[in-house]
């Protein structure tokens, strides 16, 4: 079975490595970290993710633009995103059925096996 | 005896008359005259202007006057001089008549003897200063009476009015005619007349002079204050014959002395009311400055929370990454990893509550039944409830209005109370839970908030009562429950932020809680008030 790719963009560096290192660690996915919210666009072109994982509050351009960008991007139209973030509190995730700005979101902090469902749940098949 | 000689005026134009007055007179003894004599009624006037006498002797037949006229032109010319008529033998009823109009005697000129005549002398002069005294008196009292302020009038025995004075007059407006006679019911109204008549028998009846304040009613329909004093009239033998009112108006003066009265009160009430907005505005301040503290806490808060979620979820992802690497069987590290997944949970869970208290204002509010809330919520925490012994009371009133909330906000603020209650009983205990409808009686007010939003007097309260059995908050910590951190509880079990956030969720939806203790049991009585749902 082919491993999943993972566009994870975040300005953390530490949770974006460590992250990467726990979904890897599953030997399911194939995850590439981006910490500049300008960089993901190009990243996700080059890439073509199964599924972005992307922060919402960032320095220099907010999730929700990058998020705008991809969705209006012929080639990655459609490309799966899940917002995580610290943010949005959990119950406020809850009542909105996990979906914020017309995506999925993942309230931060969320364990592996949190990050891993919503993967799943939403990622391409 | 007599020391100064009587200066006698002797009007008489008959010499041989005067002539034999003087020889009787002379005759006298014990007293001396000094005579002049006048034999017209003209020069006798003059005479009289010019000089002092101290008695006349007068003819009623001169040749300038005749009969009464003369002697009533000498008795006008000097009404203080005594005046004796001299009369012949036929005409004593003229000398009668002129007594009556205010000689002092007659004299029968062929009877005359010396020993009467100094006599009638004698009495006249007295006599007549006698009745000047009088007079003079009579006309001293007179004029006091008529011209005081003060109104006067007596009565007899059957409270038929015997005088009144000139004011009194003008006040009944009736001449003295028409009131001597009549009674208080002929000019007042029957229930002050008989008021009056029952004070003048009182008098009457103890002899005792009677003072009151009465309220009177002028003609023109005003309100009088009158200051009366009624004192019983007796006679020689002390008897009672009636009564003597003096009464004056003193209306003026009670309107001074309300008015003083009134503006006393009402600078009274401004002071007070100084005194209460200066207060108000204090506490104003304070709320203001409490609100402030609480909005910038909130603030504050929200940005600690989010700057603190991301080194939490950093651990949890490397807490998730060495749990997984850590080989089995070193119990050691599986126990410090263990602490620090607890350690994470703890801060999470008060950065969630700090995120809570600077909510976002938005409510998701719908027409909501707090009963079925209520019995919701207590699900939620029926575990903790079993494991901790706790009887449930509840006592929840049938219909209940239902209440405009947001039923996940409001849910929340519960469970924050039933935990509470709970926490505060941890050996047993009884937590009861009561709701009812209620108008309110006066209007809602909370400390360091900042909203306007009250419930009004007269509106529908929803009201909500959670009890608990437990240790009760000590008094000095009472104002302090509100403040957010604040906490009695060990550490990692409060948050000190359940109460302040339950405030503001039910702040924000105009409602307001109160926490007391309870009196007279042990315990705490937790009130929330919510608005009645109105379909607008």
């Amino acid at each position: 079975m082919a491993k999943k790719r993972i566009l994870l963009v975040d300005d953390e560096k530490s949770l974006t490595s460590l992250l990467k290192l726990n979904l890897e660690e599953t030997g399911n996915y194939d995850v590439r970290v981006e910490n500049w919210p300008e960089d993901a666009l190009p990243a996700a072109r080059e890439f073509k993710p199964d599924l972005v994982l992307l922060d919402l509050i960032m320095p220099r351009m907010p999730g929700g633009n990058v998020a705008a960008q991809i969705d209006a991007d012929p080639q990655l139209k459609g490309t799966p995103i899940v917002f995580l973030t610290a943010a949005v509190r959990k119950h406020q995730v809850e009542e909105n059925e996990g979906i914020i700005c017309e995506h999925p979101c993942l309230a931060k902090p969320a364990t592996v096996e949190e990050v891993i469902a919503m993967i799943e749940k939403h990622a391409r098949k | 005896m007599e020391t100064k000689p009587i200066r006698l005026l002797l009007v008489e134009d008959n010499p041989a008359d005067a002539r034999l007055f003087r020889e009787l007179l002379k005759e006298i003894t014990t007293a001396q005259f000094d005579i002049t004599v006048s034999a017209r009624l003209s020069e006798a006037l003059t005479k009289l202007h010019g000089g002092s006498f101290d008695v006349v002797l007068t003819d009623l037949s001169l040749p300038d006057s005749h009969g009464l006229e003369a002697f009533r032109e000498l008795h006008s010319a000097a009404p203080t001089v005594p005046v004796i008529v001299l009369s012949g033998v036929d005409d004593e009823t003229l000398a009668t008549s002129a007594v009556r109009e205010g000689a002092q005697d007659y004299l029968v000129k062929s009877r005359s003897d010396p020993h009467l005549l100094v006599r009638s002398i004698r009495y006249a002069i007295e006599r007549h200063a006698a009745e000047r005294k009088l007079i003079a008196s009579e006309a001293f009292y007179h004029s006091l009476v008529e011209h005081l302020p003060q109104n006067m009038f007596r009565k007899d025995l059957s409270e038929r009015f015997t005088f009144a004075n000139q004011r009194f007059c003008q006040s009944l407006g009736q001449p003295l005619e028409a009131i001597i006679g009549k009674t208080d019911f002929d000019f007042y109204p029957p229930e002050l007349a008989r008021k009056y008549q029952h004070d003048d028998r009182e008098v009457i009846r103890t002899g005792r002079t009677l003072e009151t304040v009465e309220e009177n009613v002028s003609p023109s329909g005003e309100k009088l204050y009158v200051q009366v004093v009624k004192t019983p009239i007796r006679d020689a033998h002390g008897r009672i014959l009636g009564t003597q009112c003096i009464f004056w108006d003193t209306t003026e003066r009670k309107r001074f002395e309300e008015q003083l009265q009134r503006k006393n009160a009402e600078l009274a009430a401004s002071e007070a009311a100084l005194r209460k907005s200066n207060e108000d505005l204090k506490a104003a301040q304070l709320q203001l400055i409490q609100a402030e503290k609480m909005e910038s806490i909130g603030t504050l808060a929200a940005g600690v929370a989010h700057e603190v979620k991301n080194p939490l979820a950093i651990l949890q992802m490397g807490i998730n990454y060495l749990t997984k690497k850590t080989p089995p069987g070193d119990e050691n590290i599986a126990m410090v990893l263990q602490e620090m997944k607890e350690a994470i949970t703890r801060a999470d869970a008060i950065t969630r509550g700090l995120l809570d208290f600077a909510a976002s204002k938005q409510l998701a509010v719908k027409p909501e039944d707090l009963n079925q809330i209520i019995l919701d919520t207590l699900k939620m925490v029926r575990h903790e409830l079993n494991k901790n012994r706790i009887e449930l009371v509840k006592d929840l009133s049938e219909p209940l209005p239902k209440v405009s909330v947001d039923k996940t906000q409001i849910q929340q603020v519960f469970v924050n109370l039933f935990v509470n209650a709970i926490h505060a009983m941890p050996a047993a205990g009884r937590l009861s839970v009561r709701t009812y409808a209620k108008q309110m009686t006066e209007t809602t007010h909370t400390e360091g908030s900042r909203k306007s939003d009250h419930l009004w007097v007269g509106e529908t309260a929803v009201v909500a009562e959670v009890e608990d059995t437990g240790t009760g908050i000590p008094t000095d910590l009472l104002t302090k429950i509100f403040d957010p951190f604040f906490t009695t509880k060990p550490t990692g079990v409060g948050t000190g932020l359940g109460l302040p956030v339950s405030r503001k969720i039910i702040e924000l939806h105009g409602g307001a809680i109160e926490i007391k203790n309870k009196t007279g049991d042990r315990g705490v009585r937790v009130t929330v008030l919510l608005r009645e749902h109105r379909s607008s």
